[in-house]
């Protein structure tokens, strides 16, 4: 027989068990955790004839996006960066290697350094927008130095994703979507516009018209 | 006797929204430049490609996927999938870059790269589909409650779509523009809630794909829509 004590005791524990689960259930409805996972294709394009230097330092290849406005979202986005940074400047360029460090980059004999730094992540979600659409832009600074560390250029560039309706299985997948779609624009922007870029543009200029020099000298 | 009164009217009620709804109304308008079947042989291959350069809208893929396999016809005419073009043309068709016009197309054809591939995949026709569905009206309600001694939904809604796509076909071989066709398919749907809902909805997209898919399929075999 159990006692009009052990049942208000009964009671409380699982009043507080009860509240325990909610707060961890809102807590968690209320939060959207990714890791941003995409593959991204080769480029279709003329390599260009110089050996360049990528160097992916922790903040960016580690790079997580965190905002708790209205919504807690955190999203990180590193490791695919990485992949799409990778995969482009190995079918942009003839030869491409990873640096850990400036200095790597004379004893690496490469003719580029480039250096990427994420700048800012904005989204835009449904509840702000009131659209069925998941949207991600991106913006990135690439820092470019010759083989001598001497900088050459910065290439501010931004990039845009958003999901396509039929998708939007749920705000995780969606929200990997959108990012996705962004680091793939982020790919078009490098490969189309990063030789037209006035700076690089004309060291590329430069570097053709010393080797058509040299092999002038050549013969 | 109330009882059923009240069952033969919502019979009547439901006999006359399945008859008006789920309906759906296409009109179809297309331009050909020439009356003759447009050359495919066995090995060239069609593809067809979504715009998605708007910011208000983008045509869906799965409609594309849909007017795809229309075209296919049981495998007549081979279409290559939207997304393996994209990944093998990438990034030249991305929406950012993806041309508008015939003289862009013939710029980025002038590359070597990718007219080598162009050619080493026998791509012969590239469609645009421009377009999208969208919702255009909805009115009324349908309240579910749930309560101990069970539950049920009560109310009538309704709304109306309107799919409106043109498609245009560029040969690359010729560089030339064959043709265009154009549909525009409205409908409404309701959703009548007693207890339970019943949903009548007419399928407004699938029937767009239907015309749009029959009229390209006869620029290839000039065969009737529809046959």
């Amino acid at each position: 027989m159990t006692t009009p004590r052990a049942t208000q005791y009964r009671t409380a524990r699982y009043s507080r068990l009860i509240l325990l689960l909610a707060t961890v259930l809102v807590a968690e409805a209320c939060s959207t955790d990714i890791t941003v996972n995409g593959d991204y294709p080769s480029a279709l394009t003329k390599k260009l004839p110089h050996h360049v230097g990528l160097l992916l330092d922790d903040t960016f290849s580690h790079y997580t996006f965190e905002s708790s406005e209205e919504q807690d979202v955190s999203m990180a986005l590193g490791q695919s960066q990485v992949e799409l940074f990778n995969q482009m400047f190995n079918d942009m360029f003839t030869n491409s290697s990873r640096l850990n460090s400036m200095s790597k980059a004379s004893t690496s004999k490469v003719d580029l350094i480039v250096i990427p730094h994420i700048e800012e992540v904005q989204l835009a979600m449904p509840f702000e927008t009131r659209l069925n659409v998941f949207e991600v832009w991106l913006k990135y600074n690439l820092q470019v130095f010759d083989s001598n560390g001497e900088p050459i250029a910065d290439w501010l560039m931004t990039a845009y994703g958003k999901t396509q309706s039929r998708l939007l299985t749920s705000e995780k997948e969606a929200l990997n979507q959108a990012t996705t779609e962004a680091l793939r624009d982020t790919g078009v922007r490098l490969v189309t516009g990063f030789h037209r870029v006035p700076e690089i543009r004309a060291w590329l200029a430069s570097q053709q018209a010393s080797a058509a020099l040299t092999q002038g000298r050549g013969q | 006797m109330r009882q059923n009164a009240v069952t033969q009217t919502i019979s009547l009620v439901m006999m006359i929204l399945s008859l008006a709804a789920c309906s759906t109304s296409t009109i179809i308008d297309e331009y050909r430049e020439t009356n003759l079947d447009l050359e495919l042989n066995g090995t060239e291959q069609v593809v067809i490609m979504g715009r998605r350069h708007a910011g208000e809208y983008e045509t869906e893929p799965d409609f594309i996927d849909c007017i795809g396999h229309r075209l296919a016809n049981g495998g007549k005419v081979s279409v290559m999938p939207e997304q393996q073009f994209l990944d093998s043309f990438y990034p030249w068709f991305e929406p950012r870059v993806a041309p508008l016009k015939l003289k862009r197309m013939s710029m980025i054809l002038n590359d070597p790269i990718i007219s080598e591939r162009i050619n080493s995949l026998s791509i012969r026709y590239l469609i645009w589909v421009d377009g999208s569905t969208e919702t255009t009206e909805k009115s009324g309600s349908v309240n579910c409650a749930l309560a101990l001694g069970g539950g049920g939904c009560f109310g009538f809604t309704t709304w109306d779509k309107s799919a409106n796509y043109e498609a245009t076909i560029w040969d690359l071989k010729q560089l030339d523009e064959e043709g265009r066709v154009k549909v525009r398919t409205e409908g409404s749907s309701y959703v009548l809630a007693v207890i339970a809902p019943i949903p009548f909805i007419a399928q407004v997209q699938a029937d767009a794909c239907g015309g749009i898919g029959d009229r390209l399929k006869s620029f290839f075999s000039h065969t009737l829509p529809g046959s």
